[in-house]
């Protein structure tokens, strides 16, 4: 009995070797990804169909891939580095595992802000980072002005509802503060914010615009995309009946603009399919992909020509945008966190 | 001839094993070597506290509270017959089955101010939008809460086996000396399975240290979610591997203390001369109260969460069965089965090891491998990335990447993440065969492979099972490692339940996460069975 459950482990070993050795040689492009979207992998299959490139995907935390990739070094398999956060993109960028991509048809797709300095990144759909506000309780006339620098005023005690900083979003958000304001403005900034809290920082995006539904507090700093899936009934008709309840608005219309992340990707310098991956991203900007992208996850396109998501449309689709450089989220985060830190941002 | 190639092995294996698992465990701790960087400043001025007096009150908190439902339902069970026992004994498992991380998922899915029983409480009473009757969860009890009513089947299972494996002679002695009922479960049985239960509480507490998805859901800043935050946040991937080598070194720390107590405290009773404790029938009172008692952990930590999750599963999600699930549920029963296998023959192997060579050292780096328990599942996974990367580049073809990324990496971060649930098992199984057995056979000549194979592996046999169903049941659930380590297009169900719960889709999450519970729950079902035939071979 013993003998015989040895020699079967024996076997699942050679397996699990025979499987990491066999080197495939195929048309195909591997992909890191911290996005994951079901939609997606629509998307991948209507590439793999087009192309007739397979599309090899690995998920995962994106620090923890990075960290992947770096040791992986010139042997890496991955092609393609694709994240929700620029932040991460920016992190690719300066371990200088990102190559520059050269396809013009791409750089004449995407605005110079939401690409890498080298053009090593560009973002393939972009999120606001947005306020909502219960209409029955904050006159729509009263914010329409408001901007994230107005929620530290004393006017806004415990009436803000927004996550933990452990949320890259956040962390974004203060870093944008930060690349415009400078830090001690920003600190400044936010030990008021923080003053104004209705409530300890808990929950996702979505639980603050239900709090703001529910009268536990007046604003919430959230996603517009969630708002989006909110609306769309996907998450339930509790979270529908909420969202229907409140109204979005862009911040900073007056002055630099709504904060804007984006999710983007590059192409790895150690790719072995450098081809097959400039032509992954090229059709991730194609008009069928963007629409694909605003009408199944709710992000802004980063093509013109498309239009968001009917859902969320309505509540603005030529707003102000912060011109602040994406990288610039990477560039700060460090700071940002700490700065949250210092304020008590829980 | 023979027997000095024995000793040999007994020696070698071992040490091999030591230096294959260690070399993950060193990438992480060597980062102690490295520099501190700035960081360290901030950390110290504005959080690190906050992070310590958070974990040290959640497990603290989450000790007390498995303690007393893990040994009282053990002791109700294991000492008495009351109305709903049988299926206790086994039920009360159950919750072994959930993973931290979704029982908080379906708490806040539950407990929430839009949630469905503040939904139900509304809607029964008329009560307005904005009426709110459950107490907010997402907070340390909250988290408190969720670690014990998953993690307490762990004491569980240990105290209900040393109750049961309690010699009746020492008892009816307390008995003779005029103790009464609870003065013999008090003064006696608790003092005589302390050590047993000391182990199962060490991997409650490395459980709860080591967790990341549950806190950061209910946004506990924590010792581990500082770690993370250091590393994401701050991109500072070095401290965040200091820090995590400091909450190594405090484990390694407790679990010397514990060796050391189990050590003075070994109650080796002579299995020959053991007969079963006495089974009292409760009357309708107690029976009803006992019934109470063992129902809560059950609702709570089982019936409660897999409800909502069925009702999620089949509104929100049902396609997942069709589509994702053959595959996932597949590639996760694969690998846990042979993780578990791999797992409990190393540390059969290393116990048997240590035993028969009484060699101190050995004993030590024993129980030094099960820190990898407490280590949280990313920063192991970055150990393994560095040494499978470094064997890789080093060892093996240096053009291609054999190890990093294969199956090979992801067994051994599961290997090294639950040795100390076989070790635990296997090693008090262990310390139950009498030394006098081992002595008799050496009289009749047997030793090495002979001794383990013809007289411990059987006597052990329970006692391995446990050890490869458990490992089972952890790898079912684990998540972060694997989602790092696996190679392309490699999904298990942890992995389709994150890519849904990260972007904060709970309810589609429904779906795999029941998938999760239903595998985990084979062998938990299994090892129930395997207790209650032993339990009734005992008692004939």
């Amino acid at each position: 009995m013993y003998f015989k459950v040895n020699n079967s482990i024996k076997s699942l070993i050679a397996i699990c070797l025979l499987f990491s050795l066999s080197e495939i040689i195929a048309n195909e492009v591997n992909i890191y990804t911290s996005r994951h979207y079901d939609s997606d992998d629509l998307l991948y299959k209507d590439f793999s169909n087009a192309t007739g490139i397979k599309v090899n995907i690995i998920s995962g935390k994106g620090e923890a891939l990075i960290e992947r990739l770096k040791s992986e070094g010139s042997n890496s398999s991955a092609d393609i580095f694709l994240t929700s956060d620029a932040g991460n993109l920016w992190k690719v960028q300066k371990e200088g595992l990102f190559k520059s991509i050269s396809s013009e048809k791409i750089m004449q797709s995407v605005p110079v802000n939401f690409r890498g300095p080298n053009n090593e990144w560009i973002g393939i759909a972009k999120r606001a980072r947005v306020i909502f506000y219960n209409p029955d309780n904050v006159p729509s006339k009263d914010i329409e002005k408001l901007s994230y620098e107005d929620l530290s005023q004393e006017a806004w005690k415990n009436r803000i509802v927004v996550r933990s900083s452990n949320n890259i979003y956040n962390q974004s958000l203060v870093a944008s503060m930060i690349s415009n304001n400078g830090i001690a403005a920003t600190e400044t900034w936010a030990k008021g914010f923080v003053s104004n809290f209705a409530r300890k920082p808990q929950g996702n995006d979505r639980s603050q615009i239900i709090a703001v539904a529910n009268g536990e507090a007046d604003i919430a700093i959230a996603n517009s995309y969630y708002f989006g899936i909110m609306l769309s009934g996907s998450a339930g008709p509790d979270q529908m009946k909420a969202a229907n309840k409140v109204k979005m608005l862009f911040p900073n219309q007056n002055n630099r603009g709504t904060h804007v992340n984006i999710s983007g990707a590059g192409v790895l310098r150690n790719s072995k399919n450098p081809i097959n991956a400039e032509a992954f991203l090229e059709f991730l900007l194609s008009s069928k992909a963007q629409s694909h992208i605003v009408n199944n996850t709710y992000e802004y396109p980063v093509i013109d020509t498309i239009p968001p998501s009917p859902v969320i449309a309505h509540f603005g689709t030529s707003f102000v945008e912060d011109k602040t450089s994406a990288s610039d989220f990477g560039k700060f985060n460090s700071e940002a966190i700490k700065l949250m830190d210092r304020v008590g941002w829980k | 001839m023979n027997r000095i190639t024995n000793i040999n092995f007994w020696i070698l294996f071992p040490a091999i094993v030591f230096v294959f698992f260690l070399m993950p465990l060193v990438a992480v701790l060597s980062s102690l070597f490295g520099e501190y960087s700035d960081n360290w400043n901030h950390l110290y001025n504005f959080v690190l506290f906050d992070y310590l007096r958070n974990s040290a009150v959640l497990v603290f908190g989450v000790s007390v509270l498995t303690l007393i439902i893990g040994t009282g339902t053990a002791w109700l069970v294991s000492n008495f017959n009351f109305f709903g026992k049988r299926f206790f004994e086994w039920a009360l498992i159950l919750p072994l089955s959930i993973p931290p991380y979704i029982l908080a998922y379906t708490f806040t899915g539950l407990f929430d101010s839009y949630g469905t029983l503040n939904n139900l409480v509304r809607n029964i009473f008329e009560l307005e939008q904005s009426y709110i009757f459950f107490p907010n969860i997402r907070n340390i009890f909250g988290a408190i809460i969720v670690f014990s009513f998953t993690l307490y089947p762990y004491i569980y299972l240990v105290a209900r086996s040393a109750f049961l494996n309690q010699s009746r002679s020492t008892l009816e002695s307390g008995r003779i000396l005029g103790l009464n009922r609870f003065e013999i479960s008090f003064k006696l049985a608790m003092p005589m399975i302390r050590p047993a239960i000391i182990g199962g509480l060490m991997l409650v507490i490395m459980e709860t240290l080591s967790d990341f998805g549950a806190v950061e859901h209910f946004a506990i800043p924590t010792f581990t979610t500082g770690i993370f935050r250091t590393w994401y946040g701050m991109g500072d991937l070095l401290t965040a591997m200091q820090l995590s080598s400091f909450l190594l070194i405090l484990v390694a720390i407790f679990l010397l203390i514990e060796n050391k107590s189990r050590r003075n405290a070994g109650f080796v009773s002579d299995s020959s001369t053991h007969s079963p404790i006495q089974i009292e029938r409760l009357n309708s009172r107690y029976s009803a109260l006992a019934f109470v008692f063992c129902s809560i952990p059950l609702l709570v930590g089982f019936i409660l969460p897999t409800s909502e999750l069925i009702i999620w599963a089949i509104y929100y999600n049902p396609s997942f069965f069709d589509d994702r699930f053959l595959d996932a549920a597949l590639n996760t029963i694969t690998l846990a089965v042979v993780a578990a296998v791999l797992c409990s023959m190393t540390a059969l192997l290393i116990n048997f090891s240590v035993r028969i060579n009484k060699n101190k050292i050995l004993r030590l780096l024993s129980s030094f491998l099960s820190i990898g328990y407490a280590l949280p599942g990313l920063i192991l996974a970055v150990g393994i990335v560095q040494t499978t990367t470094f064997i890789d580049s080093n060892l093996l073809n240096k053009s291609s990447l054999a190890l990093t990324g294969s199956l090979f990496g992801l067994v051994l971060a599961y290997i090294i993440k639950s040795y100390a649930l076989s070790n635990n098992t296997i090693s008090s199984g262990m310390e139950k065969i009498s030394i006098g057995i081992d002595n008799s056979a050496r009289v009749l000549k047997s030793s090495g492979w002979n001794l383990l194979g013809s007289i411990h592996f059987p006597l052990l046999k329970t006692s391995f099972f446990t050890s490869i169903l458990l490992v089972i049941s952890e790898v079912v659930k684990e998540l972060p490692a694997t989602l790092i380590l696996r190679p392309f297009n490699f999904d298990t169900l942890a992995v389709s339940t994150y890519i849904y719960a990260a972007e904060e889709r709970m309810r589609d999450a429904a779906a795999p996460s029941i998938a999760i519970i239903l595998v985990g729950l084979i062998p938990i079902i299994i090892i129930t069975r395997m207790i209650r035939s032993s339990r009734d071979k005992g008692a004939m």
